[in-house]
């Protein structure tokens, strides 16, 4: 397409090259990823959490994920594919997102400055969703090769376990706060980018939903300090049993080791 | 020696600076523009009232053509305008606001229908027509018979400098900012460019060019109470004067307007008024009734601005550490008013004086408003006595405001202007008289005089200090050369001024970089200020009358039979503290309108001999001609059209008025 | 109802200027403290005004208009840009640190130019009116307009180019290419306007990038700067889905 165009005393054909449908895609895609994680975690954690309402819960989400309650046994390789795409997602989000890190020490610096001088609450927040993505991009890429190669170690006592006696439970906790910090901000941050929920007044609007992004931020803190306390505590009794699976009373008729 | 060649030199990028170059560039002609500052931020983008032009598309304005517009025009000039001049304005006002449509300014339309005004402190319902709905609004303006005021929402100036500046870029229009005039380059009879002052530099670089236009808004900064930005300083004038060539006309007609705020100068409507805003003193007193019982606040601008000066002087001002100043009191009116109806007033209040109307009074003083005079030109904006110099906009005297402008006609003017002198100028670089001969020993001199005069400053130690002498000069001018004037005080004004001129030549700087060096900016523009003070004062001394803005309290009257003509200041020699005063004769028998009651104020005048015998010659002239369509009597009455440009001539179409 | 004349007490104000000159090769960026007393309805303008009067002839700074319509004083107050012209010491604590608008070329101490910066902005969007008919009939009526959409123009078109909102965020202090919240708002201004007859791929071409729309990563300093109070967020927001959805069809 080369249209003309007038201008007073000329006229301008616009550049008749068209530019790459690809930053529209990125752009996408980022978002995409994101909300898709995002959304992803908030069921994470309450599944990680069913551990809260007893092992067997905790064991009985973990089976369903192997697909016993469908095929009668487990299929680990099943939950090694949703980690595995969930590892893809993760992977093609941290690509996209390293685009906007500060491309250099003199561009991290600038901004550093920059918040420290304006003092603005999404200004700052930026730069945590920053720290805490790259973060997470050490921490979660343990975790989910860990997921994904042993998938049969995920149980009521194999996650203890690996809290406790593994030391694992420092590395979730730092985790813990950076993912639950950098997806509540990712989120409320795509609601604002793509102006979702912007009916009316949007000063307003995200006025709400700032204070719902903290709200979350605080639940799944709780939550998921609260869960790890209880992996924790199941993995200091189940230390002397390290390596031994769970097996629930109905499964087991209520013989215990 | 640095020297850039154009073919058009504008040296102003507000809008009529840009709307100059502009006309230029499309007939063929690279332009360059000058200006102090980024071209959007010129003084135009202020004008938040509206631009006058005779559309007639509000129902208010139906019936409204550029007759009507020129007698407004003419009566509000107090019949010091140049009636051609007004004519070709008029008929172009309407195709301007057209083209600034096409351009891209979002004028407010007009919506079909019913809805609510305010006229005269009533509420009034008027209906809308439907054929107009859509079409570019008019509102309501002091001096006029229609609403004709075209107008963006509050951002009139804004959007249309805007919208112009966003063409000349589109038109790759160079635009060198942060550059000073600071002198014109000619030989006493062509005018060849301008030695220009890079303002982050301090380099001296020579602009030769074929034509060159000063386009520079207007001076209100000789005053130091005033509502005009602070780089409206008058330079551009001040150049042409000093080439001892170009004149400078009705310098003394400068407008005030009653309600700055003080001491900033920022203007807040006359809304507050018409609302039922009080005027007190230092007492609290509300002083008004006391000088016009029946008006009271209420009366003209004018009218209230000088009885504001005249209770301030009688020692009922509030003083503060900033001087002398009265209260607007619209306390009155209710929070609820104020919130719904005035919400840039109470804007204005919390961000510049930290006060909330509705609670507290406002601190007001009448500040200048706007310079009538400037660089005197012929219908093409070209200098009557310096060829090659063109001007535009307030900084010129083309004169179609004579001693009293009227709201939105000068936003208007700079367009208009703006496109009839790019075309005129177009046809001078087009003929015989625009082929340059570059006298590079002449431009080598005008450097060297320049280059020596800031050495002069930068490596002088003499005893003054150039802001002490700009205050000084800014208190003269509004205490003594202000709303009302008398012979007394103009004559002490003079003598202040002179003096001053005088020590202005001894300024010492105490920091005596070239670089990015405001002392030094202020050093050499204020002994250029003071030339233009002088001519206002000494022009305003010479005219023993009033008229339009001139008030002499010692003549009160308008006096056509002596004072019926544009007082022309030249200033012979740099060595003068003077300005040379001549005088331009009206000529009675060939006007439209010949001089009579402006229809409001004061009727209190005395005729030229000539205004009986135009008139009833008009008179008879009408009366054979009676049934004859407006346009065919118009042109036998005073013809015009053969003055505009080509482009721009031809009737406008109205809903009223169709266009085969 | 308070009194309606009194003034608050005043203080004592210490200004703390950064001061440079990158021309003089001897400058060094540095803090200049200047005291002064403040006065009742003291703005910066008039406080700036006072130092340079009366204790440093030498500090540069811009104000033009001094009434918040021009755009030309904008300035980093106490880590926050602004309009320093109507910005009252009464609002600001007894010490006011005053530095230059960063992302700009500095000229000197509290001077910038932003000029520079928007006419590049301006050439790079082509931020004008595109017609496909050359000039109208100026003696014709002029075209229609609903009433409605004027006004919505409008909002946008106040922008005054002060550049705050491109110091405000902190993608443009990284990014020199960002063309920041000013640049996508005059797109959506224009791609508002339908006397501009370029359609949505035009546009694209414009902002369709990283140093455009899909730079910004919605950082929203701008949107809480803006002296016009534009709906920057909003706009930004509106095109992003609008060129997202022009990059994928
Ligand atoms: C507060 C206020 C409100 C107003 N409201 C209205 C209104 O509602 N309607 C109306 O019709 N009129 C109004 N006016 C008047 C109107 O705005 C001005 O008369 C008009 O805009 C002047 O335009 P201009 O192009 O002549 O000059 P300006 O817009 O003042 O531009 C002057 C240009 O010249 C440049 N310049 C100056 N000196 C030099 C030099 N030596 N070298 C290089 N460049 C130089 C400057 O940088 C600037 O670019 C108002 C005025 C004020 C003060
Ligand atoms: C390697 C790990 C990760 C890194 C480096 C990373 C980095 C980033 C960065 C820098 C952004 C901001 C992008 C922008 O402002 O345009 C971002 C956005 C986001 N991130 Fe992450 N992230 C990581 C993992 C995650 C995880 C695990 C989640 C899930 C909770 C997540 C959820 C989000 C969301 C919802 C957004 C907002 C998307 C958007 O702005 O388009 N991220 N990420
Ligand atoms: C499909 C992929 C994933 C699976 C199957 C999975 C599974 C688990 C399991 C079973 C636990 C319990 C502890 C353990 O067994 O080690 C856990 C805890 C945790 N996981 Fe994941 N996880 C996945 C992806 C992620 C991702 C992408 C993140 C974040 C970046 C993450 C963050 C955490 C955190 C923070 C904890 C600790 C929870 C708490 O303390 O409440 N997980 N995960
Ligand atoms: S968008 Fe607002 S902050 Fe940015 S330049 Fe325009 S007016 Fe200034
Ligand atoms: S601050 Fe910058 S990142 Fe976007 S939302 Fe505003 S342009
Ligand atoms: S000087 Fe014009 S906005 Fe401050």
């Amino acid at each position: 397409m080369n249209t003309v165009f007038h201008v007073t005393d000329r006229s301008v054909p616009l550049s008749a090259k068209a530019r790459s449908r690809w930053p529209a895609r990125l752009d996408l895609l980022q978002s995409g990823t994101g909300l898709a994680l995002g959304l992803f975690m908030w069921g994470h954690m309450f599944f990680v959490a069913t551990i809260l309402l007893g092992k067997d819960a905790m064991w009985a989400v973990a089976r369903f994920f192997e697909g016993y309650f469908f095929f009668g046994r487990s299929l680990y390789w099943l939950v090694s594919l949703i980690v595995a795409i969930v590892f893809a997602l993760f992977i093609t989000h941290a690509a996209l997102a390293l685009r906007k890190f500060p491309a250099s020490y003199r561009q991290y610096r600038t901004y550093r400055d920059h918040m420290a001088g304006m003092k603005h609450e999404d200004t700052t927040l930026w730069y945590w969703q920053v720290v805490t993505g790259f973060a997470l991009f050490f921490m979660a890429s343990v975790h989910l090769y860990i997921m994904m190669t042993r998938p049969e170690r995920i149980g009521p006592f194999g996650s203890a376990d690996r809290m406790w006696s593994d030391l694992m439970w420092p590395l979730y906790l730092i985790m813990l706060f950076a993912v639950e910090f950098h997806g509540g901000i990712g989120l409320y941050r795509l609601a604002l980018k793509w102006g979702w929920f912007e009916r009316g007044d949007p000063d307003a609007t995200r006025r709400k939903l700032r204070a719902f992004k903290w709200a979350i931020t605080a639940f799944f803190l709780v939550l998921g300090v609260a869960t790890l306390v209880a992996y924790v505590k199941i993995g200091i009794e189940h230390a002397p049993f390290y390596g031994q699976p769970y097996e629930p009373a109905w499964v087991t008729g209520g013989h215990q080791p | 020696m640095k020297v850039i060649y154009t073919d058009v030199l504008v040296i102003g990028g507000g809008l009529a600076g840009l709307r100059v170059a502009i006309g230029a560039r499309r007939r063929g002609h690279d332009a360059i523009v000058l200006s102090l500052v980024p071209p959007k931020r010129s003084h135009s983008a202020a004008a938040q009232g509206g631009m006058q032009a005779s559309l007639g598309n509000v129902i208010k304005g139906q019936g409204d053509n550029e007759d009507v517009h020129f007698e407004d025009t003419v009566r509000g000039s107090d019949w010091g305008a140049d009636q051609q001049v007004v004519r070709m304005f008029v008929n172009t006002a309407p195709k301007a606001v057209r083209e600034l449509a096409a351009w891209g300014v979002p004028w407010s339309r007009v919506r079909q229908g019913d809805r609510d005004v305010i006229i005269n402190g009533q509420k009034v319902t008027i209906t809308e027509r439907n054929e107009a709905h859509g079409l570019v609004a008019q509102r309501d303006f002091g001096g006029t018979k229609k609403w004709r005021t075209c107008y963006v929402s509050d951002g009139t100036g804004h959007a249309m400098l805007f919208a112009v500046g966003d063409q000349a870029i589109a038109s790759g229009i160079p635009v060198h900012e942060r550059k000073e005039a600071v002198a014109l380059i000619h030989d006493g009879s062509r005018c060849y460019g301008a030695v220009v002052r890079d303002l982050v530099t301090g380099e001296l670089t020579a602009y030769v060019a074929k034509a060159t236009a000063i386009a520079t808004g207007g001076a209100g900064r000789i005053y130091r109470v005033t509502t005009n930005a602070v780089i409206c300083e008058g330079i551009g004038a001040a150049i042409a004067l000093e080439t001892g060539v170009a004149a400078l006309g009705n310098m003394e007609a400068v407008q005030f307007h009653p309600t700055g705020i003080f001491p900033a100068g920022i203007l807040v409507t006359e809304g507050c008024r018409g609302d039922g805003g009080l005027l007190r003193d230092a007492n609290g007193h509300r002083f008004m009734p006391d000088y016009e019982p029946e008006k009271k606040e209420l009366a003209s601008r004018d009218v209230v601005s000088r009885r504001m000066e005249e209770h301030i002087r009688k020692g009922n001002g509030a003083k503060s550490r900033f001087g002398e100043h009265l209260w607007l009191d619209i306390t009155l009116l209710g929070r609820k008013h104020i919130e719904h109806n005035l919400r840039e007033v109470k804007e204005i209040c919390q961000y510049f004086l930290g006060i909330d109307p509705a609670e507290k009074w406002i601190a007001v003083r009448p500040a200048q408003h706007y310079t009538m005079g400037g660089i005197r030109t012929f219908h093409t904006g070209q200098s009557r006595t310096l060829k090659g110099l063109f001007a535009a906009g307030e900084a010129a005297c083309w004169d179609m405001h004579g001693f009293n402008r009227l709201g939105g006609n000068s936003v208007a003017e700079t367009v208009v202007a703006g496109m009839i002198v790019g075309e005129f100028i177009a046809d001078f670089c087009e003929s015989p008289e625009g082929e340059l001969d570059i006298p590079m020993a002449l431009v080598r001199e005008a450097m060297q005089a320049e280059r020596a005069k800031l050495d002069a400053l930068l490596n002088g130690h003499g005893p003054e200090q150039a802001d002490r002498i700009k205050i000084e000069m800014q208190q003269i001018m509004t205490d003594k050369v202000g709303i009302f004037r008398t012979g007394a005080d103009l004559e002490e004004a003079v003598d202040r001024l002179q003096k001053l001129l005088v020590r202005s030549r001894n300024i010492g700087l105490r920091y005596k970089v070239d670089g990015p060096n405001p002392e030094l900016v202020t050093a050499y523009r204020t002994q250029k200020m003071l030339k233009v003070a002088l001519c206002v004062a000494t022009g305003a001394l010479a005219r023993t009358e009033s008229r339009g803005a001139h008030f002499r309290e010692d003549y009160p009257q308008r006096d056509d039979s002596v004072w019926l003509k544009r007082t022309l200041a030249t200033w012979k020699d740099p060595s003068d503290t003077l300005p040379s005063l001549a005088y331009e004769q009206l000529d009675v028998m060939s006007m439209e309108l010949p001089p009579g009651w402006r229809g409001y104020g004061a009727k209190n005048y005395v005729d030229h001999p000539d205004t009986p015998n135009r008139a009833s010659a008009l008179a008879s002239l009408r009366e054979k001609m009676q049934g004859a369509d407006r346009h065919a009597v118009q042109a036998a009455v005073m013809p015009y059209e053969h003055l505009l440009p080509e482009r721009f001539r031809g009737r406008n179409e109205r809903i009223d008025e169709k266009l085969p | 109802m308070s009194d309606p004349v009194s003034t608050p007490a005043l203080r004592k104000l210490r200004f703390h200027v950064l001061r440079h000159d990158p021309r003089d090769a001897t400058s060094v960026p540095h803090f200049q403290t200047y005291e002064i007393e403040e006065a009742a309805g003291m703005t910066l303008f008039i406080a700036l005004n006072e130092i340079r009067e009366q204790i440093d002839s030498s500090l540069a700074f811009d104000f033009v208009c001094r009434a918040g319509i021009c755009g030309s004083c904008g300035m980093v107050i106490n880590g926050r840009p602004g309009l320093a012209c109507r910005t009252l010491t009464q609002d600001l604590p007894a010490d006011i640190t005053l530095a230059p608008l960063p992302a700009f070329e500095l000229i000197a101490d509290l001077s910038v130019n932003t000029g520079k910066w928007m006419r590049g902005m301006s050439e790079r969007l082509e931020t004008w009116v595109h017609s496909l008919q050359g000039d109208p009939d100026l003696r014709r009526l002029e075209e229609r307009m609903d009433p409605d959409l004027a006004d919505r123009i409008y909002e946008l078109d106040r922008c005054v180019e002060c550049g705050c909102c491109v110091a405000a965020c902190g993608t443009a202090r990284m990014r020199e290419d960002f063309v920041g919240a000013v640049g996508l708002n005059k797109i959506a201004r224009f791609s508002l306007d339908p006397r501009d007859k370029r359609t949505d791929n035009d546009f694209y071409e414009l902002v369709g990038n990283d140093d455009g729309v899909f730079g910004c990563m919605t950082l929203l300093g701008c949107q809480d700067v803006c002296p016009k109070d534009l709906p920057l967020q909003t706009q930004i927001a509106f095109l992003r889905r609008k060129m997202a959805r022009t990059g994928l069809g």
